[in-house]
C-alpha cells in the first residue's frame, strides 16, 4: 500500500477519533494555563525547610506539601475532620485559596484517555495515538514529496483552499503531533502495563524512638540543602506516631527522613522508565509551562483542521479519478499504453493515444504503469510518464523501475513518452529514467523518448506524426485538454500600445474577478489563488484550446493583469485586443511554479523582452521589504513598446526596484539588445552572482537563449554557468 | 524477633488455620464519600496485633501503576507474591458502595488482629490507613468513619 493510500485511509477512520483526543486534549490545556494564573511559583533560590516552616506557620495540621510542575505550591491537611487542599504563596506561606486538580468537568480527562469506555477505550485511545503517529509519518513523507524535498519545503503551496490548509498547517505543526503521539504512546504503555514505572519495594522504614523531640522541618540538613524547585512531594510525619518518617519525593527519587535525627534512612533513585514517563508527561500535557501548553492546544484544535480538510480532499480526488473509455481486454489487445500520473492529466492524452490508435484498427489497451507487461498478442507498447517533484516516480508507481530491472526483456517495441516541465532541474526525469531501464535490460522502441513540457498539445501532435511515419499508418493526434473550469474574468482597465516596428498592437489588460463562497474556495473550484509569474489560460469563444498568459498581477494585487500582443491570425490575442471594459472571458489559473520568485534576501536579477517583462513587473510590485532587484527590460521603441514604463519608473522611487537597464533596439543608441547590456554590465553581474542573485528570465525563445549565451561568458571567469545556477534553483526562463 | 519473621510466621498461621479451625465469611462494606474526583483504589488487608501484615481482603482499582499510591499496604504487603490472587476488581467511584467477603478464621478473632483500608484517588492525596477497624465481635457491625475518601466502613460476622 502506497503512502497516499495509508495516510488517507488512516485519517478517515481512526482520524475521526483522533479528532474526539484533539479536541479533548485542546480543552485539556486550559488547566496548566489557569494553575499559573491561580498560584504564583516559588523563588529560585528558596530552600524546602524554609517553605517547611513558612508553611506549618500558615497551615496547621500539614501532611503533604507538593510542588506542581507548574511550581505553584500545595498544601494538604485537615482542618478538623475536613480534609483541605490549598494553594499556598512560597514566598510568606500565606494561603491563597482552595487547591481544585481541574477546573473541567472530570468527563473531558476520561474522554481523552478512555473514550469513556474503561480499559477497551485507553487501548483504543492508544491504538489512536499510535494511527495519530503513523499519519504524521506518512505526512512527512507526502509532504517532502509534494514540496519536492527538505530544501523546497517553505516554499508557497499550490492548490484548493483545503489543500493549501493541509498542507501549510501540516507543515507548522507536524513536529508537535508527532511529539504528542509519541508521548501519548509513552503514557499507555505504562498505564496498560506493557511497562513497569518501579517495581521496586518501598523501603520498611521507621523513625528510631530515642526520647528526642522530633526535629521540625526547618533543622532538617536534607531539607535545607534542597531548593523548592528539586521537590515535587514532602509527607510530614503524623503527630502521634513516633517511628512515623519524613517522607520526600524529588524528580531524582525518593527518600526517607527520621523525624528525631533527621538523618536519610533510605533513597530510591527514579527508574530510568520513570524518568522517561515523566518527561512525557511534562511534554505532554504543558502542566510545567502555560506556554507549551498553548501551543498544545492549538496543535490540537488542528486535528479537527485536518480531518475536515482532509475528507474535502480526498473527496476532490474522488470527482478527478482518471477514467479510461474503450480500452480493450489485455489479452486480446496488439497495443498497450501504459500511464504513470500523478494528477491525472497524463490519462487525458493516454485516451487521445488509445483513440486514435484504435480508429486505425488497432485493439488498445490502457493502464497503469505498476501493470506494466506484454501478451503474446502486443506488438506495441507505450508508456506516458509524468515527473512529480524532483524527478520522482508518481505515488502509484514508485516500485516500476525495479519491476522493470527485475523482468527480461521482449522484443515488443516499448517507446516512452515524459510529461513535465521545463523549470524543474529534474525535466521528465522519471521518464528519463524508465526510458534508460527498459533500453539496459534490451527493450527496443520505435521511437526515442520525447519529453513533452507544460502538458503541450502541439508538441504531442508532432511526436504523433512521427509515430504516423514509424508505424505507416494514418495516425493524427489531436489532444484538446480536458479543460479546467473557467472563471469569467472583466475586464477592468486597458493600456494600449501602437507596438514597434511589425506595427503588432499590444495592451496590458487588466480584470476582475468573481468573489467566490467558502465552500466553492475549500473546493477548489471558482478561480485559484495565483501570484505574477503564473499562468492564466484564456479560452477564447469557440474554441476549446486555451492560450496560455504569464500573469503581470498577483491574487493580493486585487486584479489580473496581462500583457497582450496582437499574434498574426491569433484568435485569442485578436479576441482579447478586441474587448472593452466591463465584457468578460473565460479563464483558468495554471500554476508555473518553477518560475515562481522564492522568498529572498539575495540579489534578484529580472531579464525580460518585449512582453516578457509583464511577470517580472508582478514580481517588483510585490517587493514589499524592498529587496534587491535589477531590472534588463529590451524593447524596440520606448516610445511604442516600453511596457510598464511608468510603473517602472514609481517603482525605482518608490525602492521596489534598485536599477533598471532598458535598451531599445530599433533606435540610434538605444543600446541594442538586452544581452548587449548584460555583457556591458559584465562586472556587476558577476558580483550579484557571487551574492546569490536569483535569475528570471522571460521573453521569445531565441531572446532567452541570447541571454544563456551571454551570461555564460559573462560568468566565465568565475567558473559559473548558467547550467549551475539552473541546478541549484537560481535560474529559470519563462519562453513563449 | 525480627519483623519479617514475625509477618512470615503470622502469615503461616493464617494461611494453616482454616484447614485447622472453623473459618467464617466477613463482609465488609466501604461506603464512600462524593469527593469529587475519579473512582477511588482502596486496598482492604488484615494486620495483626504488632502492626505486621497478614493478608490481603481485597484491591480496588487494577492498574498496577497506581498501586504504589496504596502506600501503607504496598509497602507492608511486598513480600507476599500472591497478594493480588483473586481479590482485585473495579476502582470505586465517589459515592458508591464496595462490599467484598472474606472468608477469615475464627482463631483471628478479638485476637488483636485489625482491618485496615488504603485509599487513593487520581490528583488527590493518598491516603494510607484511612480507616482502621480493629478485628472484634464488639465492633461488628459498627460503622467506622475513615479520613477522607470513606464515608463509613463496616464489617459484617454471619
Amino acid at each position: 500500500m502506497s503512502w497516499k493510500a495509508v495516510h488517507r485511509w488512516l485519517g478517515l477512520t481512526l482520524g475521526t477519533l483522533g479528532v474526539v483526543l484533539g479536541v479533548t486534549g485542546a480543552m485539556l490545556a486550559i488547566d496548566p494555563v489557569q494553575q499559573a494564573r491561580q498560584a504564583p511559583a516559588a523563588p529560585a533560590d528558596l530552600t524546602v525547610a524554609t517553605l517547611v516552616e513558612r508553611v506549618t506557620r500558615s497551615v496547621p495540621g500539614v501532611e503533604e506539601i507538593r510542588r506542581l510542575p507548574s511550581g505553584a505550591i500545595v498544601v494538604f491537611g485537615f482542618a478538623g475532620d475536613q480534609p483541605q487542599a490549598s494553594n499556598v504563596d512560597p514566598a510568606d506561606g500565606r494561603v491563597l485559596g482552595p487547591w481544585q486538580a481541574s477546573v473541567l468537568p472530570r468527563w473531558v480527562k476520561n474522554l481523552h484517555r478512555s473514550l469513556l469506555l474503561g480499559d477497551a477505550g485507553r487501548w483504543a485511545a492508544a491504538g489512536t495515538a499510535l494511527a495519530m503517529g503513523l499519519l504524521c509519518g506518512s505526512a512527512l513523507v507526502l509532504l517532502l514529496r509534494r514540496m519536492g524535498g527538505w530544501r523546497r519545503l517553505a516554499s508557497r503551496v499550490r492548490g484548493s483552499l483545503a489543500q493549501r490548509i493541509h498542507v501549510v498547517a501540516g507543515r507548522m505543526v507536524l513536529a508537535f503531533l508527532c511529539l504528542t503521539s509519541l508521548t501519548a504512546l509513552t503514557m499507555s504503555a505504562s498505564t496498560l502495563g506493557l511497562v513497569a514505572l518501579d517495581t521496586r519495594a518501598e523501603p520498611d522504614v521507621l523513625s528510631v524512638v530515642t526520647g528526642q523531640p522530633a526535629l521540625p522541618g526547618a533543622q532538617l540538613p536534607t531539607l535545607q540543602r534542597l531548593a523548592v524547585q528539586d521537590l515535587r512531594k514532602l509527607n510530614v510525619p503524623a503527630g502521634n506516631d513516633p517511628q512515623d518518617t519524613w517522607k520526600l519525593a524529588t524528580g531524582q527519587g525518593q527518600g526517607w527522613i527520621d523525624r528525631s535525627s533527621g538523618e536519610m534512612l533510605a533513597w530510591q533513585d527514579a527508574t530510568l522508565a520513570q524518568r522517561v514517563y515523566d518527561l512525557a508527561v511534562v511534554l505532554h500535557t504543558g502542566e510545567a509551562a502555560w506556554p507549551w501548553a498553548v501551543v498544545l492546544g492549538l496543535v490540537g484544535t488542528t486535528v479537527l483542521l485536518f480531518w475536515l480538510s482532509g475528507i474535502v480532499i480526498w473527496w476532490q480526488a474522488r470527482r478527478l479519478a482518471p477514467h479510461i473509455t474503450g480500452s480493450s481486454p489485455l489479452a486480446q489487445a496488439d497495443v498497450l499504453i501504459f500511464v504513470a500520473s500523478e494528477g491525472g492529466s497524463t490519462w487525458g492524452f493516454a485516451q487521445t493515444l488509445q483513440d486514435a490508435l484504435s480508429r486505425g484498427g488497432h485493439r488498445v489497451h490502457t493502464g497503469a504503469l505498476e501493470h506494466f507487461r506484454t501478451t503474446a498478442a502486443t506488438r506495441q507498447v507505450f508508456v506516458l510518464a509524468a515527473t512529480y517533484g524532483e524527478g520522482q516516480a508518481p505515488a502509484h508507481a514508485s516500485h516500476v523501475l525495479e519491476n522493470i530491472a527485475r523482468r527480461s526483456a521482449g522484443a515488443t517495441p516499448v517507446t516512452v513518452v515524459g510529461f513535465g516541465d521545463r523549470q524543474f532541474p529534474a525535466f521528465c526525469g522519471f521518464a528519463d529514467a524508465l526510458d534508460q531501464a527498459l533500453r539496459a535490460q534490451g527493450w527496443p522502441a520505435l521511437l526515442p523518448l520525447e519529453r513533452i513540457h507544460q502538458q503541450s498539445a502541439q508538441q504531442f501532435a508532432r511526436w504523433g506524426m512521427a509515430l504516423a511515419q514509424e508505424l505507416g499508418e494514418p495516425l493524427v493526434l489531436a489532444h484538446v485538454p480536458r479543460l479546467p473550469p473557467t472563471t469569467t474574468l472583466t475586464l477592468m482597465t486597458r493600456q494600449d500600445y501602437p507596438g514597434a516596428g511589425g506595427g503588432q498592437a499590444t495592451a496590458i489588460l487588466r480584470f476582475a474577478w468573481p468573489a467566490r463562497g467558502l465552500a466553492a474556495r475549500l473546493r477548489g473550484s471558482g478561480l485559484a489563488r495565483f501570484a505574477a509569474g503564473d499562468l492564466v489560460g484564456i479560452v477564447p469563444p469557440g474554441s476549446a484550446v486555451p492560450r496560455y498568459y504569464s500573469l503581470a498581477s498577483g491574487w493580493d494585487d486585487g486584479f489580473l493583469e496581462i500583457c497582450v500582443r496582437q499574434m498574426p491570425a491569433g484568435a485569442c490575442s485578436t479576441h482579447l485586443l478586441g474587448l472593452q471594459p466591463g465584457e468578460g472571458v473565460a479563464a483558468f489559473i495554471r500554476p508555473n511554479p518553477g518560475f515562481a520568485l522564492p522568498r529572498t534576501r539575495k540579489p534578484v536579477l529580472l531579464i525580460g523582452a518585449g512582453t516578457g517583462v509583464a511577470p517580472l513587473a508582478g514580481f517588483i510590485r510585490r517587493n514589499d521589504g524592498h529587496h534587491p532587484m535589477h531590472l534588463y527590460f529590451g524593447g524596440r521603441d520606448p516610445a511604442r513598446d516600453y511596457f510598464f514604463g511608468p510603473e517602472i519608473q514609481r517603482w525605482l522611487g518608490e525602492g521596489r526596484l534598485s536599477t533598471v537597464q532598458a535598451v531599445f533596439s530599433r533606435v540610434p543608441g538605444g543600446g541594442g539588445y538586452v544581452q548587449d547590456a548584460l555583457r556591458r554590465d559584465a562586472v556587476q553581474l558577476r558580483d550579484w552572482v557571487t551574492q546569490g542573485a536569483i535569475v528570471r528570465v522571460c521573453g521569445g525563445g531565441a531572446m532567452a537563449r541570447g541571454v544563456a549565451d551571454a551570461l555564460d561568458e559573462v560568468l566565465a571567469p568565475l567558473q559559473w554557468s548558467v547550467a549551475k545556477l539552473k541546478a541549484q534553483e537560481r535560474y529559470a526562463e519563462d519562453v513563449f | 524477633m525480627s519483623k519479617p519473621l514475625l509477618s512470615l510466621l503470622a502469615t503461616a498461621c493464617a494461611l494453616a488455620q482454616p484447614a485447622l479451625a472453623h473459618s467464617r465469611p466477613v463482609t465488609l462494606t466501604a461506603q464512600l464519600k462524593s469527593y469529587g474526583g475519579d473512582g477511588a483504589y482502596l486496598a482492604a488487608y488484615l494486620t495483626d496485633a504488632k502492626g505486621g501484615y497478614v493478608r490481603t481482603l481485597w484491591v480496588a482499582g487494577g492498574k498496577a501503576k497506581y498501586h504504589r499510591h496504596l502506600s501503607d499496604w504496598s509497602r507492608l504487603s511486598a513480600g507476599d507474591a500472591k497478594r493480588l490472587d483473586g481479590v482485585t476488581g473495579a476502582s470505586v467511584g465517589a459515592g458508591k458502595t464496595l462490599k467484598v467477603t472474606a472468608d477469615l478464621a475464627e482463631a483471628l478473632i478479638d485476637a488483636g488482629y485489625e482491618i485496615r483500608i488504603d485509599a487513593a484517588a487520581e490528583d488527590m492525596r493518598d491516603s494510607p490507613s484511612e480507616v482502621r477497624i480493629p478485628l472484634t465481635k464488639a465492633n461488628a457491625g459498627k460503622p467506622q468513619a475513615g479520613k477522607q475518601y470513606i464515608q463509613t466502613a463496616t464489617f459484617q460476622l454471619p
